[in-house]
């Protein structure tokens, strides 16, 4: 379980997270949504613990940091490490030495090439493949299936849903709302920072179309497409 | 062209300011310290010029790096982007030729500035997509992205040590192994992205207690061969290579803990001139390694939550 209760952060007088109060259980998924700047990396880098907050975050097992996989909107790699070195080092980290994953390369990554040379979508497998081989028992996706091709954003959707039976907690955020109503059983919705709303699965549909209508509303019209 | 330059001349501004510095101050510290240096070397050891040529050489080699010369071509056109690559080659040559003929090698001065205009002609690829294997994969990071973008400097101390013995020259034996470390050393200098830190599962203890355990394992390993070549052919002096071995060592453990001492900010003026004052006095790191060691579990707890 992660508890957050009154979560607030700023910068300076601005205020990007406001009054955050939400709960994750055991072996569910959670949507994270939100325009660009709307607070959700804020968020997740208060749970992971990079960010200082105001309120106070609970989780089960303590420090919480040391069970979370993070994956963040733009994994960093250094110029001259290897796909192999880079998963050896994260999950060095975590105290998992004698890795054999031979076997685990389910994304067929060229990991003795330098993880500087991959494309996007390969550094955030990479960077995901990581993540997974720390044996972690949260996850916060941040933009998981972005750049990434379509037949790994497939596996990537099975990943996720293995993680919900394994019983673990998975917080994602997504501006492809499909891949967060395939794997979801939550969504939060924020906005300047405040929690909106909070929708169940069998509410997805009519988020999705308040979401559109919000969204689009008469920009379209605006541009007088001829 | 002028612009270009005037450009050139804000950024590095800028980087001294980023330093602490004014920039005036910091264009004369930095010529009182090329100079002092300069000296250093060139009353040390006779291989001093081609340290200078090598140095300069490689500054010049980092200008030449295809995506800023491809960049440099498609911005100015042909004529004006050979211009400005003569220009700053010649520039950067200034105080090294300077340097050279100031020690009379008329000789080594043309040549260097001959390569320097030659090299000016060409580019390169900086990032050649051949992964360079190193002992240090099984525990990656520092020592085993440094050494690749280090390996040219390890034959080079290791012929300087064979170079030593066949001409009796104990000094530049040491300085062989101090080359070693000092290229470890260089690892360290940087700070690493949170996540790199942050990712550990460790108390700030731990995590500086690995660090240093590891630096001093890998900077050894690399350092074996001149250590066990000086020891075995001056084996009177032996109380001699391992002090310098050891103040090597301490050195490391000092850059390391002043990078976490001002993390996740890059070490700055006045991490610089304490590791500067311990240079021309060694027995001050006694103060300065629990000082650093004290500064940097402050500073990783936030980060490692601990």
């Amino acid at each position: 379980m992660i508890k957050l209760i009154r979560l607030g952060k700023s910068y300076g007088n601005n205020e990007v997270l406001k009054s955050i109060s939400m709960e994750f259980s055991k072996g569910k998924v959670y949507g994270i949504v939100g325009e660009n700047g709307a607070g959700k990396t804020t968020l997740f880098r208060c749970i992971a613990g990079l960010e200082s907050y105001n309120g106070e975050i609970i989780s089960d097992i303590t420090p919480l940091k040391n069970h979370l996989g993070l994956l963040l909107t733009d994994p960093f790699f250094f110029s001259k490490i290897t796909g192999e070195e880079y998963i050896r080092l994260v999950c060095n980290a975590r105290g998992k030495t004698n890795l054999e994953f031979d076997n685990k390369n389910i994304f067929d990554l060229p990991l003795t090439q330098y993880a500087s040379t991959y494309s996007t979508g390969m550094k955030k497998k990479l960077a995901i493949t990581a993540i997974l081989l720390q044996e972690n028992e949260y996850f916060i996706l941040d933009e998981p299936f972005n750049g990434v091709d379509i037949q790994s954003n497939i596996v990537l959707t099975e990943i996720i849903l293995k993680l919900k039976e394994l019983n673990k907690i998975v917080l994602i955020s997504s501006h492809i709302f499909s891949t967060l109503s395939d794997t979801c059983d939550e969504i939060h919705l924020l906005r300047k920072g405040e929690q909106i709303k909070s929708v169940q699965k069998t509410e997805f549909k009519s988020l999705e179309q308040e979401m559109k209508k919000i969204t689009i509303g008469n920009r379209i019209e605006k541009l007088e497409l001829k | 062209m002028k612009d270009y330059f005037e450009l050139q001349y804000v950024l590095t501004n800028r980087k001294i300011k980023e330093a602490g510095l004014n920039p005036l101050l910091g264009y004369v510290l930095g010529l009182i310290a090329f100079i002092l240096i300069s000296e250093y070397i060139f009353h040390k050891t006779e291989f001093a010029k081609y340290l200078a040529i090598l140095t300069c050489l490689s500054l010049q080699f980092r200008l030449s790096e295809k995506n800023r010369t491809d960049f440099l071509l498609s911005t100015f056109g042909d004529k004006l982007k050979m211009k400005i690559r003569f220009l700053e080659n010649f520039i950067i040559c200034i105080p090294f030729v300077s340097i050279l003929l100031y020690k009379s090698f008329l000789f080594e001065a043309s040549i260097l500035f001959l390569c320097s205009i030659i090299l000016a002609l060409f580019s390169f690829h900086s990032n050649i997509n051949l992964t360079i294997p190193t002992p240090f994969s099984k525990r990656p990071f520092e020592f085993s992205t440094g050494f690749r973008k280090t390996f040219l400097i390890f034959p080079i101390a290791y012929a300087l040590t064979v170079i030593a013995i066949n001409v009796d020259n104990l000094n530049l034996g040491i300085f062989a192994i101090l080359l070693v470390l000092l290229t470890s050393l260089s690892y360290y200098y940087k700070p690493e992205q949170e996540y790199y830190v942050w990712v550990h599962a460790e108390t700030p203890k731990a995590f500086l207690k690995n660090k240093v355990f590891n630096a001093s394992k890998n900077a050894t390993l690399i350092a074996i061969p001149n250590l066990f070549s000086l020891l075995i052919f001056y084996p009177s002096e032996f109380e001699l290579i391992l002090i310098f071995f050891f103040f090597g060592l301490l050195f490391l453990w000092t850059v390391i803990l002043a990078k976490y001492s001002a993390y996740p900010v890059e070490m700055n003026l006045p991490e610089g001139m304490i590791i500067a004052f311990s240079i021309y006095f060694p027995p001050l790191l006694l103060l300065i390694i629990p000082f650093f060691y004290k500064k940097s579990i402050s500073k990783l707890k936030h980060i490692l939550n601990d």
